[in-house]
């Protein structure tokens, strides 16, 4: 192990970032770009339950019903006619749900008695059905509740009193922001698996091979300058999302640093792995793709928490670095957590950039001979 | 008289005969090229064609189930025989499961900032008494990690739902407990027992059709740039437009090829049933993958290496991700965003996917995300041909582009000197006014 070899390794790779103006913008400011779009995104939504109402009662009752959960801010309503109607907006997805007020609605509620609604649900989008449910039955609550104040019925047995701790319920934005910064850096990272690529591809690494570097130099020297360059990105990255969207960082900034060299580490570190096993930067963009897309969204715990008594998932998803960063990130971002509290996490992804990284130098060491 | 025409085309052949079946000839030709510049790499093959179809099987196995098992922790300040009844009814749910009791609040929150608990439920004193008691009512308090979204609101439904189920079993026991007067009855359309899967997986078919697709046309026309060979086959008389059919051929023939297999897994392995026509749904794949390979060959013709094309694909690839929906319901945007969110074909292309396989829908309810698509296809491919007859050597852009910018710059110069010219007789009229008195 040489300082200079690895230091001219370095100087070699810089060039290669800083020679095109277009990769350069890419491998520093693609993740801001990115983080800014995404967010954009979930920030102009909102989590209004789209209803389709069928009134079959025309009653005093069933319109008074229908008013409240038109002035409701969480609902918007669509008058319907027939069945048909609600089915072919449910396919469609223009409405979330369906609701069917029968005929004898107002003169069941009138005797003091209860009177059903039914509500057609589209079951395939669970997330969506669960919402409108929570929703629904929030809103029959309320108004049930003013009407048996007015009818002298008596009140439900348990009230549910629900509280969210760290952010009121409504905020999924910041939970989604902070939680995609470890998505974002995969664009940095992917580029670190095609330069490798890149050199077999044409060739140059043949007269790579030639020179007195050794494995551990070269491998450290393409190492050290994607995970420096794509730390430089960082900075958009946490303006963008402290300032710009105006998530709260309520941990240490000297452990964020550390703790996203550490995930930086660990993400390069599999991406060379990646760039060793392939012959050619198309397979490399295919593989990275089956790697870092796909699996970043469904196995990082960004969206389904991780399942920990299912022990095959349990293992796919902490080999993925990702998957800690997503907990680091929302720890300190929103949690305000420290070192302390997440030793767990931060051990994790230290053995992972160790293991990818001398991973990537061992198949590197056995490929040149 | 059919058969008189066809000898009379055989033996002198139209014009325009003659022409398209030299173009087809042509776009043949460049198709064979690629299949077998795609065979020579082997791994690449095999990450194309089998890749799917493991990564569909791993990801659908090992997730997808939706949220299940939560980690809870309680604290029981009743303890009772009906307190012990609501905490086991909390471990029997599917998302839920009871990780720890507590003593206080303060020792459950440290356990939530630790990520070991994602829900703390607090029964208070005197639950047991008030379940008893028409006329009380009990308050549970429940305290959710916020941090991360689903699980909060998962937990807290989860929970609202036990205490419905209690309270309905009280009202059925005693009939002086009341349901309230409405009483909501809810039917899950298309997917009974609101299993999660069906939703995860043709989430997960569509993203990986797409990305196939996108990044196969993306890298073609970058790699032959990048390798110099592109300027070998515009010397040949293949012209723009047979470039990119040729270019497109093998693209589709591997997009449709993967979509079918895993629509096989899907209906063998998972399980999953088709409710609706599987020629439509493959019909209606044709234009998602076209608009893949649209957005592939532009941009393939925008960038320099296959670097930058696999940069511009992974951005393209996470806000398809956003606009779909996938990760937080995006349904309800201001109409700006709604205009923009049009142009996701992932989005589009789920709604498909679910309308014809989960929901057994016709053309008749999905034929304005299938138009979307085509319209788009066809957006792209003209965006594309014009940016490939802009020339694609630096030179020729430049040449183009630079007597527009030196038009633009006179007129910049032009006005930025009209500008300040009248600022200066201003300013002069201004500073004047104060010396004459």
């Amino acid at each position: 192990m040489s300082l200079k070899r690895l230091t001219s390794i370095l100087v070699k790779e810089y060039r290669h970032i800083l020679r095109e103006p277009r990769t350069l913008w890419m491998v520093f400011l693609s993740p801001a770009f990115v983080l800014i779009a995404l967010s954009m995104v979930f920030t102009s939504g909102t989590s209004r339950v789209d209803l389709a109402v069928w009134d079959q009662d025309h009653s005093a009752l069933s319109r008074r019903f229908i008013r409240t959960l038109s002035s409701d801010a969480d609902f918007s309503t669509r008058r319907v006619s027939d069945y048909e109607e609600i089915e072919s907006s449910l396919i469609g997805r223009s409405v979330d749900a369906g609701v069917i007020i029968p005929p004898g609605f107002g003169d069941g509620v009138k005797d003091g008695g209860t009177s059903s609604i039914q509500v057609i649900l589209d079951g395939v989008d669970t997330l969506v059905a669960g919402q409108a449910t929570g929703s629904l039955l929030g809103h029959a609550a309320d108004f049930g509740a003013q009407l048996s104040r007015q009818y002298l019925v008596p009140p439900p047995p348990i009230r549910i009193k629900p509280q969210s701790a760290y952010l009121p319920r409504t905020s999924d934005r910041d939970s989604m922001v902070s939680g995609l910064i470890p998505i974002v850096f995969s664009l940095p990272v992917i580029a670190a698996a095609l330069a490798l690529a890149r050199e077999r591809e044409k060739g140059t690494l043949e007269t790579l091979v030639a020179t007195p570097v050794r494995g551990l130099e070269y491998i450290g020297g393409k190492l050290i300058a994607y995970v420096t360059a794509s730390l430089v990105g960082l900075l958009p990255v946490w303006l963008t999302a402290s300032l710009l969207f105006g998530v709260p960082f309520r941990g240490s900034p000297i452990v964020f640093l550390l703790l996203t060299v550490d995930f930086l580490l660990a993400s390069v570190g599999l991406a060379l792995v990646i760039g060793n096993l392939v012959r050619s930067q198309q397979a490399a963009t295919v593989l990275s793709l089956f790697v870092f897309f796909v699996p970043a969204f469904f196995l990082s715990g960004l969206t389904d928490p991780i399942d920990t008594t299912d022990v095959l998932s349990t293992i796919f998803s902490y080999v993925m670095p990702s998957t800690h960063f997503v907990t680091i990130c929302r720890g300190l971002f929103l949690k305000g957590a420290s070192l302390v509290e997440l030793w767990r996490p931060s051990l994790m992804l230290f053995g992972l950039s160790v293991g990818w990284t001398a991973l990537g130098t061992l198949v590197f060491k056995k490929d040149i001979t | 008289m059919a058969s008189r025409t066809l000898g009379e085309q055989a033996a002198r052949p139209p014009e325009w005969l003659a022409l398209v079946m030299d173009h087809l000839h042509r776009i043949f030709g460049l198709a064979v090229k690629e299949v077998q510049q795609l065979s020579r790499d082997r791994l690449l093959l095999a990450f194309l064609i089998i890749g799917p179809l493991l990564e569909l099987l791993l990801m659908g196995s090992l997730s997808g189930g939706g949220v299940e098992n939560l980690p809870l922790a309680v604290i029981d300040q009743d303890r009772t025989r009906a307190s012990r009844g609501l905490i086991a009814r909390l471990d029997r749910t599917d998302e839920l499961r009871v990780a720890r009791y507590g003593r206080d609040v303060e020792e459950a929150r440290d356990w939530m900032r630790n990520g070991d608990v994602a829900a703390i439920a607090v029964v208070p004193p005197q639950y047991g008494a008030a379940l008893a008691d028409p006329k009380r009512t009990a308050d549970v308090q429940v305290i959710a990690d916020g941090s991360h979204h689903i699980v909060s609101t998962v937990a807290l439904g989860t929970v609202e739902d036990v205490a419905a189920q209690i309270a309905r079993d009280l009202a059925s026991a005693d009939p002086r407990t009341s349901k309230g007067p409405v009483d909501l009855r809810f039917v899950a359309r298309f997917n009974a027992a609101m299993e999660d899967q069906p939703h995860a997986i043709t989430a997960m078919l569509g993203m990986i059709v797409f990305q196939v697709a996108l990044v196969v046309a993306a890298q073609s026309i970058a790699r032959e740039r990048e390798m110099g060979t592109l300027e070998q086959l515009r010397v040949t008389p293949l012209g723009r437009l047979d470039l990119m059919v040729g270019k497109a051929l093998p693209t589709l023939a591997i997009g449709i090829v993967d979509f079918l297999m895993m629509m096989g897994v899907i209906a063998l392995w998972f399980d999953i049933p088709m409710r609706g026509s599987l020629p439509l749904l493959t019909l209606l794949t044709v234009p998602f993958v076209l608009v893949q390979i649209g957005w592939g060959t532009l941009i393939s013709l925008v960038s320099r290496t296959q670097q930058q094309a696999m940069l511009f694909v992974f951005a393209l690839a996470m806000l398809e991700v956003a606009f779909s929906g996938f990760l937080v319901p995006a349904g309800n945007m201001p109409p700006v965003m709604e205009i923009i969110s049009y142009v996701s074909s992932v989005q589009h292309y789920l709604v498909i996917v679910r309308g014809v396989a989960l929901r057994g829908a016709g053309l008749n309810v999905l034929w304005l995300p299938g138009t979307a698509l085509v319209a788009l296809s066809l957006v792209l491919t003209i965006l594309a041909w014009l940016r490939l007859r802009m020339g694609l050597d630096s030179d020729s852009l430049r040449q183009r582009l630079t007597p527009a910018w030196r038009r633009f710059r006179c007129w910049l110069k032009d006005v930025c000197h009209r500008g300040r010219g009248r600022k200066d007789v201003t300013q002069r009229e201004w500073t004047r006014e104060p010396v004459e008195p």
